[in-house]
């Protein structure tokens, strides 16, 4: 007998949605679902999870797709990996974001064996990927036995590596709602090195009406247990044209909302952090102007 | 299921095995098949010297359940030389003074040999990107970048 770092448990692969659900139920909280399995064989090494039973989504050839209809939302199954997102024509032409922020994830071997929605329901405030879907209003598709619902991403996180999942739950894919013609989006983060884990996030989208700001979201990753939106910011822009001193004045409601409040660990401390919000989400801003006034000279 | 009889073809050898659905791909290849080659460093995804093909395509050993890998090829370091002809990437490296303690060399060089695969004259640039997240303590880089820019001029 070898040594080995993680302890025992019972191993199943399902090969549809339906089987999964019903192996979940039966195991209840000593279930852990496996997409890719990089979160979760960490959190096995270290003995955060303990499960009694592991259930592996990889055989179930359903949940594999990227369905990307640009009239329509963008369908992410959940065995769609970090680098299939990347390498999507698709997504590259419609949603050009989502791929840039792919590329800030580990490296490309991360981005091989981790899903996107693995990524999301691993459940940590510094996800790159989540900070930018927050903002653009996706949604988890959730089903247990016989059931299924929706849950907005924004309110899918009640803590770190916490979510609003129940016993019996997984998740079938993400939704990410079309960008249209009139949307854009931008993303941004602050890193020690590119595939290094982020420091402080903004992910942004802005709706165009009629050269001002309509529907605006501002999501800030890794400055509270959860990923936020910073409201009095986006309520300041509503209806406002994005000139320099608007963006600096909601860069500075945003830096000063109470739902920010970082944290001081080994990558920065909070008084960086909370000033990099405010630096962060006037770039992000501005960025989204750039992108208006490019797609504007078409 | 605790325990699954798996196939695995390893290095262009067929291997049966009954493996623990605990066990991870890095002790299997480490422990039961007695491949030292697969070094792993962090264990936790950070470092990529536990780097290994799966059907051609670089995953870390350290972070994947063996059995989920059954039926697939799989190739270590010790899978890249022909005999006792190294591959040309070893040479390469062995001339550009590309390692120091060899840590991370297999990671390297396997991350290095898919990247020619798919990109047989790739920019510096590109080499950098193929192996972000592999870290090497010794050499500062430049001499692996240096090394797989040479490998792949040389074989044009
Ligand atoms: C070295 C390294 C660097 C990284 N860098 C970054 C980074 O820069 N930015 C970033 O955002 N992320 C980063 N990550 C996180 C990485 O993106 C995730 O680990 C990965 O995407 C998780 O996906 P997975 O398929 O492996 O999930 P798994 O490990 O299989 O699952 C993760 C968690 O989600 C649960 N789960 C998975 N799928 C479902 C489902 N369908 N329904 C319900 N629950 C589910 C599991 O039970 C588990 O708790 C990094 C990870 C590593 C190892
Ligand atoms: S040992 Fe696997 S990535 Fe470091
Ligand atoms: S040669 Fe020592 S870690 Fe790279």
């Amino acid at each position: 007998m070898f040594f080995r770092a993680l302890r025992h448990f019972e191993f199943f692969e399902p090969k549809t949605v339906a089987e999964a659900n019903e192996l979940l139920l039966s195991y209840g909280h000593q279930a852990s679902v496996m997409a890719g399995g990089l979160s979760l064989i960490q959190t096995m090494k270290t003995g955060e999870k303990k499960p009694e039973a592991v259930i592996s989504l990889q055989k179930i050839d359903s949940l594999k797709f990227i369905d990307s209809d640009n009239d329509q939302d963008l369908k992410i199954g959940a065995l769609a990996t970090i680098r299939s997102i990347e390498k999507s024509r698709e997504v590259q032409k419609h949603w050009a974001v989502l791929v840039q922020t792919a590329r800030c994830i580990g490296s490309v071997e991360v981005r091989r064996m981790g899903t996107v929605v693995g990524n999301l329901c691993d459940g940590t405030p510094a996800s790159d990927l989540a900070t930018i879907l927050i903002a653009m209003g996706a949604k988890m598709r959730v089903t247990s036995s016989g059931a299924e619902r929706e849950v907005p991403l924004e309110n899918f996180c009640v803590g770190p590596h916490q979510t609003v999942l129940e016993e019996g739950e997984m998740v079938r894919e993400v939704r990410v709602p079309s960008l249209g013609d009139h949307s854009f989006a931008s993303y941004v983060n602050l890193a020690r090195t590119k595939p290094d884990i982020t420091k402080v996030s903004v992910g942004v989208l802005v709706k165009n009406q009629n050269g001002a700001c309509g529907d605006v979201r501002i999501a800030v990753g890794a400055v509270a247990p959860v990923i936020v939106r910073v409201r009095k910011a986006e309520e300041l822009l509503r209806g406002e044209k994005l000139k320099a001193s608007t963006i600096e004045e909601a860069a500075r409601l945003a830096q000063e909302d109470v739902v920010v409040r970082p944290i001081t660990d080994i990558r920065s401390n909070a008084g960086y952090r909370k000033e990099m919000v405010r630096v962060l989400v006037e770039r992000a801003l501005t960025d989204v102007v750039d992108k208006m006034n490019g797609a504007h000279a078409h | 299921m605790r325990r699954i009889v798996c196939t695995f073809v390893v290095n262009g050898v067929t291997r049966e095995l009954l493996v623990e659905t605990n066990a991870l791909l890095s002790e299997v290849l480490q422990d039961d098949l007695g491949l030292k080659g697969v070094h792993v460093g962090c264990g936790t995804g950070d470092c990529g010297a536990c780097t290994v093909l799966v059907d051609g395509l670089p995953v870390l050993s350290c972070s994947t359940l063996a059995v989920t890998v059954r039926g697939k090829e799989i190739t270590t370091v010790e899978g890249m030389a022909n005999g006792t002809k190294l591959h040309p990437l070893q040479e390469s490296f062995i001339e550009h003074g590309a390692l120091q303690c060899g840590y991370c060399t297999p990671g390297m060089l396997l991350a290095s040999k898919r990247l020619l695969e798919i990109n047989p004259s790739p920019s510096r640039q590109d080499i950098k990107d193929a192996l972000a997240g592999h870290l090497c303590r010794c050499t500062g880089y430049n001499k692996i970048v240096d090394a797989v820019m040479a490998a792949a001029e040389g074989e044009e």
